[in-house]
């Protein structure tokens, strides 16, 4: 298989050899997905549990693994996302669909609904509700006495999320304690938890972004067109592309150009930023990813680039 | 476009996978270490390196990862660290090197295939520090061989006597324990000689860190050993039952024999499924969902094993305490060993192994951090399996059942006659 790259780059130019570099029936998928899928298994332990789906590309991976693993039956937990009211409508739209197919209860609580509870309150219209989304997720939390809340984060994401355990124990305000944290041996999970505290469990922890994009492609895993090259408006900021959309318009003076991009990561439309890049299938989104030369949330994230230690703030007062 | 174009050529994207863990002192350079197998195998992403300021690029910083430590200067927590090289993919579990988080290394060896202990060319002038010596014994206690890493060897003018004393200390101490040593490397992280390219000492033409690494095979590759499949949950189809789990040891195909729990019922295997799909055959590391031929009293918790399964309530083990909380002799703890979950006792604490002088020393307590040889009685039958022949059921946890904390890491030594 060969791909044509026709952008200027130092080292990408001309026709790249990708058949030597990429093997998706690799056994170390396997490894990975039964890891994930003994993991979800574990999950019966709880009597309330939810998966964190939002659309995105980690929690289409981890709804396909789900259905896996309990085939022929039903996955025993609702699907639950925690929505910042700030979408791309295809991801809404990928989303409800995934989950009608997939037969599992969809659960979606707002941050809206928290702003309007006056639990939430923003700086600004358009200021990221990312961070607000933990408020939200505490409320849907003790709304529904969920237990146990599945995610798709990875440990590759970023520093904090490295240290992150499988079964990542948190106390009644769902706050993450770094040093406290319950010592995980082999895959005997500690899933013990007092009334009143939850679980956050991370099936994907050891899974990388090529991991992901090499069993999205060996799986046929459908996803949001967004994760592939399009023509988007799009504005130069820092160093970053901002989407042009009716929330987040070009300042004044600000040069709009239409480009063909891709998103690494899809979140909250005002802090989600997407790349440069004609990758318009898994394959090549993959080759992509190999050689990639910027962090999946360093190239995209806002709010990751705010402070070295954002992440480990979110995770401290309760977010994923 | 800076920032997100895309510079670097294809990193490759092989078969393997493994999974190792590195120990060090805190000033033996093991971060530096981590660093530089990063930046030389272009793991490291150029946002990464930026974050770590102007200057003199500090390897360290790089996997210093929460806010705590870095205020602190020492790595408080095991982390993860994932990069490929165009022969394989790593995950290194990061366990921190001084004393009073003993727990964490021990954590860091059960997820791992390999153990990279690191050694100071300069500060083992005068003989080994305690710590490797403790190093290597949880390494050894938890059946991972060992590669060391002699660092800063450029600090020392890449003395090659330097290089034997050490060796040759280190080989005392790898008898003692009756662990395996595969390879010492002599190495400088900061220059970046012999960690993933060659170079430094003329005197040495072995492998570099990376090269050892990459040959070596992983430690869930158990396929040749006795069948034994922890169920997690009864699955159905219709009238089947599906028995699904992880088949931590051996393999299974359709018609074979099987011995159903602690009854060892006899039963014969109708198929296996993967992800739903039937399969011709499923191996060790395989997460399946077995039917069987005959109906059999089997639920969560209990275990498909071929027909030599033995089963016992008592066990003679090694424990590494984890809690901050000390034994109370007379409690009761959950013991986790696959998918059950049981109570079991202390009955007896035999010694205390002191880690420093691998010496067996007379207590009569069980504090945060020791590791000692304890005689266990369970209310419900365990798998009578050695740690060191199936090392996936020869493990088990102990749970506090008051606060839930992990209290104890165990490992099966002898069955008591």
């Amino acid at each position: 298989m060969r791909l044509a790259y026709e952008r200027d780059s130092d080292a990408l130019t001309g026709a790249i050899e990708i058949a030597p570099v990429v093997d998706v029936t690799a056994a170390r998928l396997d490894r990975l997905e039964a890891e994930a899928v003994y993991i979800l298994r574990e999950l019966t332990q709880f009597a309330r549990p939810a998966l964190m789906f939002s659309g995105g590309k980690d929690s289409a991976v981890l709804l396909h693994v789900a259905l896996k693993a309990f085939a022929p039956a039903k996955p025993p937990f609702a699907l639950l996302h925690i929505d910042t009211g700030h979408n791309f409508p295809e991801v809404i739209a990928f989303r409800d669909a995934r989950a009608r197919e997939s037969g599992l209860e969809l659960i979606v609580r707002g941050v809206e609904d928290s702003i309007r509870r006056g639990s939430v309150r923003l700086a600004g219209e358009t200021a990221s509700r990312n961070a607000a989304q933990a408020t939200t997720l505490l409320e849907a939390q003790a709304e529904f006495d969920f237990d146990a809340l599945i995610g798709g984060a990875r440990r590759d994401e970023e520093k904090a999320r490295a240290k992150e355990r499988v079964f990542s124990h948190r106390d009644a305000f769902g706050a993450w304690r770094p040093r406290a944290q319950r010592p995980e041996l082999w895959s005997l999970y500690n899933r013990r938890i007092a009334p009143g505290e939850n679980m956050r469990v991370f099936p994907l922890s050891n899974w990388t972004e090529a991991d992901i994009w090499a069993y999205i492609l060996r799986e046929r895993i459908e996803l949001p067109s967004l994760y592939y090259a399009h023509q988007r408006e799009v504005v130069r900021r820092d160093g970053l592309l901002f989407p042009v959309t009716p929330l987040t318009p070009a300042a004044e003076g600000e040069v709009v150009e239409r480009l063909a991009v891709r998103f690494r990561t899809v979140g909250d439309i005002t802090g989600t930023c997407p790349v440069e890049s004609y990758a318009g299938s898994a394959s090549d989104v993959l080759l992509e990813t190999l050689s990639a030369s910027v962090s999946e949330r360093g190239a995209t994230r806002m709010d990751d680039r705010a402070n070295a230690a954002a992440m480990e703030r979110r995770k401290l007062e309760g977010y994923f | 476009m800076d920032g997100v174009s895309f510079l670097r050529p294809p990193q490759t994207w092989s078969g393997a996978q493994i999974r190792f863990m590195t120990a060090g002192s805190v000033d033996d350079g093991k971060s530096t270490l981590i660093g530089r197998l990063l930046l030389d195998s272009q793991a490291l992403m150029r946002d990464q390196a930026a974050a770590i300021g102007n200057g003199e690029l500090d390897l360290a910083e790089l996997t210093d990862g929460l806010e705590a430590e870095r205020a602190q200067g020492i790595t408080i927590d095991v982390a993860y660290r994932y990069f490929a090289t165009p022969r394989a993919s790593f995950i290194i579990a990061d366990a921190p090197g001084h004393e009073q988080y003993t727990r964490n290394m021990v954590t860091a060896a059960s997820v791992s295939d390999v153990a990279v202990i690191v050694i100071d060319a300069v500060r083992a002038e005068y003989g080994l520090k305690p710590q490797t010596r403790r190093h290597a014994a949880i390494a050894s206690m938890m059946g991972l061989d060992i590669v060391v890493a002699v660092n800063k060897m450029d600090l020392v003018g890449w003395s090659q006597a330097r290089f034997d004393a050490i060796r040759a200390a280190f080989e005392d101490v790898v008898q003692t324990l009756g662990a395996r040593c595969i390879a010492f490397v002599p190495l400088s992280a900061k220059a970046g000689d012999n960690v993933v390219t060659r170079g430094g000492a003329s005197w040495y033409n072995g492998p570099a860190l990376v090269e050892v690494l990459e040959s070596i095979p992983a430690r869930t590759a158990h396929a040749d050993y006795a069948l034994r499949l922890p169920v997690q949950i009864v699955l159905r189809d219709g009238d089947k039952r599906l028995y699904a789990g992880r088949i931590e040891s051996g393999s299974l195909k359709p018609g074979d024999k099987v011995a159903v729990g602690p009854a060892a019922a006899p039963a014969t295997v109708a198929q296996v499924r993967i992800g739903g799909v039937r399969v011709p055959r499923a191996d060790s590391g395989a997460s399946v969902a077995i039917e069987l031929n005959e109906d059999r009293d089997l639920g969560p918790g209990g275990v498909i094993a071929d027909a030599g399964v033995r089963y016992t309530r008592r066990v003679i083990a090694d424990l590494c305490w984890l809690d901050e909380a000390a034994w109370i002799p007379g409690r009761r703890y959950v013991l986790r060993q696959g998918a059950l979950e049981t109570l079991a006792l202390i009955e007896k604490l035999r010694f205390v192994r002191d880690i420093a002088t691998l010496e067996h020393v007379e207590a009569n307590t069980i504090a945060l951090n020791d590791i000692v040889s304890v005689v266990i009685s369970a209310r419900d039958p365990l798998l009578a399996d050695l740690y060191a022949e199936l090392p996936g059921s020869g493990a088990f946890v102990l749970f506090d059942p008051d606060t839930n904390q992990t209290a104890a890491a165990g490992m099966i030594r002898e069955i008591p006659a």
